[in-house]
């Protein structure tokens, strides 16, 4: 099983995708609020890097000593639209849009190929 | 919390303050004629919305919510009309202080707004039944 990482990748980046699409409900629903700074998460790249050295484990018993999975991601404040209208909310409808279709066609590559491998998994395990 | 669930609480928030702010302008505009009851008394004030942040303690999410229901100050302007019952001793009658113009462009943009958060609400629900097909056995 070891060979395989990639279902841990993927749960990874399926969680790190959920988080950017509630952050982006948030910017969304506070398109109208006064005084409201868009946000956003850290590039899934950089969640990536932020992982320590994990102890190595050897043993089915061993416990690594990170957590497998992405537990806070860190926003930021999006410094990607310029504009400010004069409430003071940098919000922009349409990059939230944009952002939460390209959330939709990550997530649908993600869970296309988890499928695969679990058809292939399943293909091996049968008979 | 999951992130989805999350992401169509704080959508269904959005819903929640545009649709308040929908009746507000529907207030608004329903009583843009309606004048006071005795000579020089005021007519309907009309009122405005405001939304403010607010960061979900259970999920860390930020949710929005109404802050206020306020009075718009602006001053009635009057208009000459002897004959209503709210007539001061001139024969000038203020009528309220809404303008239709813009209760139409804060309808419109509730509207937008609401759709926006409709969107959000329906792209979650996709990633969420994504996820669940990942269980189907088969292709």
């Amino acid at each position: 099983m070891q060979p395989v990482n990639l279902f841990n990748l993927a749960a990874q980046q399926a969680r790190w995708l959920s988080v950017r699409q509630s952050v982006i409900a948030g910017n969304v629903a506070n398109v109208n609020t006064p005084g409201y700074v868009a946000r956003d998460v850290e590039p899934f790249e950089a969640v990536l890097d932020d992982r320590h050295v994990s102890m190595k484990t050897t043993e089915p018993g061993h416990m690594s000593g990170n957590n497998p999975l992405v537990q806070d991601v860190s926003l930021r404040e999006d410094d990607e639209n310029p504009t400010i209208l004069p409430s003071g909310n940098t919000v922009s409808l349409q990059t939230e849009l944009v952002k939460s279709a390209d959330v939709q066609r990550q997530f649908n590559i993600n869970t296309a190929i988890v499928k695969a491998f679990h058809n292939m998994m399943s293909m091996a395990t049968k008979e | 919390m999951d992130p989805l669930s999350t992401a169509m609480k704080v959508a269904a928030s959005g819903l929640d303050a545009q649709s308040e702010r929908l009746r507000v302008v529907s207030e608004n505009m329903a009583n843009a004629q309606s004048t006071g009851r005795l000579p020089g008394s005021d007519p309907y004030r009309r009122k405005t919305i405001t939304f403010t942040a607010e960061v979900d303690r259970a999920s860390g999410g930020a949710m929005v919510k109404v802050s206020n229901i306020g009075k718009d100050e602006t001053a009635f302007p009057v208009e000459f009309d002897p004959g209503n019952q709210a007539a001061d001793a001139d024969g000038y009658v203020k009528v309220p202080n809404v303008n239709m113009l813009v209760e139409m462009a804060d309808m419109r943009e509730a509207n937008r707004s609401y759709e926006a958060d409709l969107q959000v609400i329906k792209q979650a629900r996709n990633l969420i039944s994504m996820t669940i097909d990942l269980l189907r056995s088969g292709s």
